[in-house]
């Protein structure tokens, strides 16, 4: 399938025969016929889907920056740059420079709201006299919808997310829970330790996806959990003492213990998979009716889904944990009884008297326990400065090499002082003269360290460029979100245990209509564009299939933690040479297409187009070479057209100075 | 700055006249590189005889089991429900699912005796990949970078190097040049998309808006010398290179008869070796094609009742075709999986994952076929003999493809490494 635009009609008021000029359009692009018939006036209609047209204000309310603590916030920006300046002196380096507004615009719209800025908010902004507009648009950009969708895409990444991590799981409300925890700014620990011991089903206490990610693999889910969190690697040890690091098969064991009562599955009477063993259970008893019922046993996909779906149950019993039986060293037998130990530290005393799954997640989001800290402020700050103090930030040990020590300790320190508030430790960085500073173009795989003289320069992840042709190219890149608990639970929820297959019938009747997965995909088709559904990347199917810009910009199928790359390869650059996505800002009706058309002149116009792609007005270089394009081209507006599709083909584009 | 007029499109022409007179700094570079770079490797003239020209590297992604394929344990209950049937070997056995390929078995390499270091996907495949463990501080090239680094390029229009299928944790071109990265192919009924050009857009506009681009980017790159830019830039101009050839019809399957896509199987593998089969046609070197799910920890037996048996009717029909056509003498091809699976079956009747030992197969140029090398022991647990380490299986691809194994190639951190990580080719599967 070969990406066409099928008729040359349709390009009828594209940026080709843009009416910019209350020129009348032609009917064959680019074809002078004179003496054709004059055709009668018509606006030109435009092919995006109608919703995409106008602004629309998303139904959200964030949680917004606590607005008095400004000068608290000020003040720790101020040392945290103390400390970084000191090491830099230490070491004969010099920070860069504070960058321009234009600069500090883009990339503060771009790595707080996920996008780069309307042109409205660019004019607004660059033509503020205020001594606080930096400050100022930082709070707003953290309190603002966009910050949510941003930071669920971080989230995406590291937790995985996926709506069906194993067959028939329906795990779409967790989804939406982790956004949601975003948008109320949920204290850091409490929400982990939530995720860590929530029971019951997806649509029942959402939270329990986390521990279903990893569902049947009880041993990698300690492992990832750590990794996530605790930024440590201990997987290795999971078959053997660890080669590198200090971590022992029975300390891996002896952490797992701690989780080795969690059941993932309930249904009801024994949940052997495969062969039903022993007495049967509700979820294989109806299959059997169904498979009685339907010709050839073959069940429909959605019935079986739903009747899977809720099987998925997360409980705690009381269970204890062995050693396999090919453990190999001596230090015990194979198969003795593992006693529940912390990997460093213990348990929180207030947390003596829970289960064990409760001691674990008390543990690990201690205020005491520093690995817990430093990995979120790690991961934060690699996500907005290029890197980690200690990179890898999931590969912490004991003689790992971090950059800036007091620095570290500061932010985490921050973390814990302000309730493990993740907006206000944001807040703090972004305030900071660090974040501030010009990038450097620095190569983590030259051997040296680096020590923050500014950001490193980095390629947008794929959803910031997704996002951001999305704000150029409609006025509403927000027509939808994600479906939520409350929205499966009614379409989805079944009581095995006292379902009949009537019963399940009827529930996957009204699953097949709104959530499954075929429907769902239809329903959103209606705010698609030649095939691409037009919203921001945190609302979309996850995964989603390989072939889609966002996956060929590298987000990655979500299989492994922070899984996305931003490596060049072709496809990508055919798909912005050549591809739908970068052609739908040229239609009629794109947002920059009006923004244009509103232009007083054809300066002003070049001017708002570099602002709009770029965020910045156009050099004396950049304006002779507009103007040279003005007079080659045939109308002005061909040469909007070509303007615009050139610097969205630049890697000042691409690329987050 | 007056832009030059490009009155007729001839790819080459044009870029030569750009580079010359307006492109940046880097881009005239990548334009040296195309065969002419003072400071490129030499290239080796077209293979010694014998040795493989192109690589088709079948990636079974999620670890697959050994007992249940290539080394199957009827006799004990680690052996599972998986019989053996008798191939055209005598006494070379095959799990019962592989039908096919045991007519085939003239033809194949049985690795039985490989082994890994680590248990963890991501890990393991990074080591079957490139030889070498995933470390942070360097990015190492599969082996596909390797070959189109040290081969001549047969087909002038189409990179060397593609990977069908899942391109996620693939390492593509490591510290080699982006050039050399493998085109990822996400769909093979889709192919590679957006090669034409919009129909309003004619060539001479798509170049105009192409120089412009250019243009309006210069300050940026000369203040920002980049790897990651320059990845991008050398890339343009293989994109370029592509866009409008009428090699792309390489990639339209609908060319084959309804005959060879169903043999080969309408399902995302049996079309991933197909297009993989009409790539190597046209000369490109090495095409990995990945296909998953094969980490079956959970209900083995339903899993891949249906994956064997897409197993089975693309990598026969492969090999057919392949022989038809007289490709199979230039066309190494292998099948590699990054680690086995175990030979107990758990509690959700799958099987977990087990580096100790797993399989693999080799066929085709370089390679002597009909013979089962090294062996598991008697439950498929560990290594009997002929031990064959990740290191030793990757020097043997590279030995069958006339590649150099020797040299040490220095990265740009001034580290030293070997196309095949120092293993020891293993001499009796090399014809």
């Amino acid at each position: 399938m070969k990406s066409r635009f099928s008729l040359a009609l349709l390009i009828i008021g594209c940026f080709i025969c843009a009416p910019v000029f209350g020129q009348k359009p032609n009917t064959a692009a680019g074809s002078k016929r004179p003496g054709a018939a004059k055709t009668k006036l018509k606006p030109p209609t435009s092919r995006l889907p109608e919703v995409s047209l106008s602004k629309q204000p998303v139904d959200m309310v964030v949680a917004p920056v606590i607005a008095s603590r400004r000068d608290e916030v000020s003040v720790a920006a101020n040392e945290l740059d103390r400390q970084i300046e000191a090491k830099l002196t230490e070491l004969k380096q010099k920070p860069n420079a504070i960058v321009t507004d234009e600069v500090f615009l883009r990339r503060t719209y771009l790595q707080v709201a996920g996008r780069i800025p309307t042109l409205a908010e660019a004019e607004l902004f660059l033509e503020s006299k205020s001594n606080d507009r930096r400050q100022d648009l930082i709070d707003q950009l953290l309190s603002s919808p966009d910050y949510v969708s941003n930071m669920y895409n971080f989230w995406a990444d590291t937790l995985r997310l996926v709506q069906s991590p194993t067959n028939n799981m329906v795990a779409d409300p967790y989804l939406a829970y982790v956004k949601d925890s975003i948008r109320e700014n949920k204290q850091y620990d409490q929400w982990v330790y939530e995720m860590l011991t929530a029971d019951g089903k997806l649509w029942e206490n959402p939270a329990v996806g986390f521990q279903l990610r990893d569902d049947g693999m009880p041993l990698p889910y300690i492992d990832n959990t750590v990794r996530v969190f605790l930024g440590t690697q201990i997987g290795c040890a999971q078959c053997h003492n660890h080669p590198f690091d200090k971590w022992t098969q029975h300390q891996f064991y002896e952490l797992a213990a701690f989780t080795t009562g969690t059941k993932t599955r309930n249904l009801s009477g024994g949940m052997e998979m495969g062969k039903a063993k022993g007495k049967a259970n509700s979820y294989r008893s109806l299959m059997t009716q169904a498979e009685a019922k339907y010709p050839n046993g073959k069940v429909p996909g959605h019935l079986r889904r739903v009747a899977l779906a809720n099987s998925y149950s997360v409980f705690e019993t009381k269970a204890s944990l062995r050693l396999p039986h090919d453990y190999a060293y001596t230090d015990a037998s194979p198969k003795a009884l593992v006693e529940p130990t912390v990997l460093w530290g213990q348990v929180p005393k207030s947390a003596l008297n829970k289960t064990p799954r409760e001691q674990f997640a008390a543990w690990l989001t201690s205020s005491a326990n520093d690995r817990f800290k430093h990995t979120i402020v790690n991961r934060l700050w690699k996500r907005l400065l290029g890197a980690g103090f200690i990179d890898p930030i999931d590969d912490m040990r004991e003689d790992s090499f971090c950059v800036n020590q007091a620095a570290m300790k500061l932010l985490g320190d921050e973390l814990v002082r302000n309730d493990f508030n993740l907006k206000e430790l944001m807040r703090t960085i972004l305030y900071s003269k660090t974040f501030q500073r010009e990038a450097t173009d620095y190569d983590v795989t030259s051997g040296d360290a680096y020590y923050f003289p500014g950001p490193i320069l980095k390629r947008m992840t794929s959803e910031q460029v997704w996002d951001s042709i999305l704000t150029l190219a409609v006025q509403n890149p927000w027509p939808f979100q994600r479906p939520d608990a409350k929205d499966f639970a009614p379409n989805i929820d079944v009581d095995l245990s006292i379902a009949t297959l009537e019963s399940l019938e009827a529930v996957a009747a009204k699953y097949e209509a709104t959530y499954f997965q075929r429907s769902y995909n239809k329903t959103i088709q209606k705010f698609a564009y030649q095939g691409n559904v037009l919203c921001r990347a945190s609302e979309l199917p996850s995964p989603l299939p390989a072939g889609h810009f966002l996956r060929q910009f590298g987000q990655g199928d979500r299989e492994t933690i922070n899984g996305q790359a931003a490596t060049a390869t072709v496809p990508q650059i055919l798909a912005m040479l050549n591809g739908p996505i970068t052609h739908v800002m040229l239609e009629t009706g794109s947002a920059i297409y009006d923004n244009v058309v509103e232009a007083a002149n054809a300066k002003d116009a070049m001017d708002l187009i570099f602002i709009s792609v770029l965020t910045r007005k156009p050099t004396a270089d950049d304006r002779r070479v507009a103007v040279s394009e003005m007079s080659r081209a045939e109308r002005p507006g061909i040469a909007y057209g070509n303007v615009i599709w050139a610097l969205l083909n630049t890697k000042e584009f691409l690329f987050i100075q | 700055m007056t832009t030059p007029e490009i009155s007729c499109f001839q790819r080459r022409q044009f870029m030569a006249t750009a580079a010359s007179s307006l492109l940046g700094v880097s881009f005239a570079n990548i334009l040296m590189q195309d065969g002419f770079a003072a400071d490129a490797p030499a290239k080796l003239p077209v293979a010694a005889p014998g040795k493989a020209q192109h690589i088709i590297y079948l990636f079974m992604s999620g670890a697959m089991s050994h007992i249940d394929t290539f080394d199957p344990k009827p006799d004990v209950p680690e052996g599972g429900e998986t019989k053996a049937i008798q191939t055209r070997v005598p006494g070379m056995m095959f799990g019962e699912k592989l039908p096919k390929l045991s007519m085939l078995a003239g033809a194949l390499a049985v690795v039985r005796s490989l082994t890994t270091e680590t248990g963890d996907h991501t890990q393991a495949q990074y080591l079957m990949r490139t030889a070498y463990k995933q470390i942070n501080s360097i990015r190492h090239p599969g082996m596909g970078a390797w070959m189109v680094n040290q081969t001549d390029r047969i087909n002038r229009d189409l990179p060397g190097n593609f990977l069908i299928g899942n391109v996620d944790r693939h390492p593509g071109a490591g510290f080699l040049h982006a050039s050399l990265s493998p085109v990822p192919i996400a769909n093979a009924d889709v192919g590679l998309e957006n090669t034409e050009l919009p129909k309003y857009l004619d060539e001479k506009l798509f170049n105009r808006r192409l120089v412009l681009a250019n243009q309006f980017d210069r300050r940026f790159q000369t203040k920002h010398p980049n790897l990651e830019i320059d990845a991008y830039n050398q890339l343009y101009v293989e994109a370029k290179r592509l866009m409008g050839s009428d090699k792309l019809e390489v990639f339209d399957l609908t060319q084959e008869t309804e005959e060879i896509r169903e043999a080969y199987g309408k399902n995302s593998f049996g079309q991933g070796c197909l297009l993989a089969r009409r790539l190597v046609e046209q000369g490109i070197r090495y095409v990995e094609v990945s296909y998953g799910s094969w980490d079956m920890h959970q209900d083995l037996y339903a899993a891949l009742e249906e994956k064997a048996g897409f197993l089975d009717n693309a990598l026969s029909s492969l090999l057919r075709d392949l022989k038809a056509k007289g490709l199979l003498e230039k066309t190494l091809v292998v099948l590699a999986t990054e680690f086995g699976r175990s030979p107990e079956i758990n509690a959700n009747a799958g099987r977990d994952h087990h580096p100790g030992v797993f399989s693999g197969l080799l066929a085709g140029a370089g390679i002597r076929g009909g013979q089962v090398y090294g062996a598991s022991d008697d439950r498929g647990f560990s290594v009997d003999s002929d031990a064959v380490s990740i290191e030793d299986f990757n020097s043997t691809i590279a030995t069958a493809a006339g590649l150099d194994i020797k040299t040490e190639f220095i990265a740009p951190n001034g580290r030293p490494f070997k196309v095949g990580g120092g293993g020891d080719p293993v001499r009796e599967l090399l014809a």
